[in-house]
């Protein structure tokens, strides 16, 4: 079957980076194209996956910064 | 002050009067997408956490010298400034290709920060490790517009930008990224938690449609 969308609006539309009068359309070819559907739900997973990436660094690299930022001169 | 509803250009307009405590949401807000783009490209925790310093090192010593002008997008920005230390770091071989599990480095937190058991938050670490690594397989260019838009928080259009390519070809980027990155997985997959694979759509499906 062929999509309804191309996959790059489907990627804007994963990430909302599609203006909001474009999400109706994309909706719809959602609630009838079953492999973009599919696709979309792939999308998601993985954009899910990936934010699990995340590492905080250590506390102590956070005092640093801040203390650094307090004792920035004023004025340089 | 209500600081987590204000936005970073508010925040960066108090940090500027002085009030430091502003600076903190910003470093808090940025921190975890700002160590994990660095982490990712030089894959050594102390050298990230380096760049990561000097990072908002910069960024304090231009917010502060009054020469910010980035239109309210503080987070694409220090992204940016982000990401080319950590390219150049890489570049000269700053870097060991190993993440350790070892001590109270971030990987550490995340498995202490979560509420999972012990055998689900192995598992699950096991499947981040694999993607990390297979992160690193990615082409550059792939490899960049996926850190830039997931951890940098830029758009595809700021990406193309930064990088000077049209935005059809960041999005084709990204989407031969999230390909490769599903075709390796299915060649060697990590102990599957469903909740963390990339190939089982039903789950999210209606989700979306429905938010």
């Amino acid at each position: 079957m062929i999509q309804t969308l191309p996959y790059t609006t489907l990627l804007r539309y994963v990430y909302n980076e599609l203006p909001v009068s474009a999400l109706p359309e994309v909706e719809e070819a959602l609630q009838h194209d079953p492999e973009l559907a599919t696709a979309c739900a792939d999308l998601l997973l993985a954009q899910r996956t990936l934010e699990g990436l995340r590492c905080e660094p250590r506390p102590a690299v956070s005092a640093r910064i801040l203390e650094y930022s307090r004792t920035f001169p004023t004025g340089s | 002050m209500e600081s987590m509803q204000l936005s970073d250009s508010a925040l960066v307009t108090l940090y500027l009067a002085g009030q430091e405590s502003a600076f903190a949401l910003l470093l808090e807000r940025h921190r975890s997408r700002t160590f994990t783009t660095i982490l990712l490209i030089v894959r050594d925790e102390d050298v990230a956490e380096d760049l990561l310093q000097d990072a908002f090192i910069k960024a304090i010593h231009v917010l502060k010298s009054g020469r910010y002008n980035d239109e309210g997008k503080f987070g694409p920005w220090l992204c940016r400034i982000a990401h080319n230390l950590a390219i150049d770091a890489f570049r000269r071989g700053k870097r060991v290709p190993h993440l350790s599990l070892d001590g109270d480095g971030p990987l550490a937190n995340s498995l202490a920060h979560s509420e999972e058991g012990a055998d689900d938050a192995l598992a699950r670490e096991e499947t981040h490790s694999r993607l990390r690594e297979l992160i690193q397989e990615l082409p550059p260019a792939q490899k960049e517009v996926l850190l830039m838009r997931h951890y940098g928080d830029l758009s595809f259009q700021e990406i193309a930008d930064a990088t000077g390519v049209s935005i059809n070809t960041a999005l084709g980027r990204m989407r031969y990224a999230l390909i490769n990155l599903r075709k390796k997985m299915a060649v060697n997959p990590p102990y599957y938690d469903s909740n963390l694979t990339l190939y089982d759509p039903t789950a999210l499906r209606v989700q979306r449609i429905a938010s």
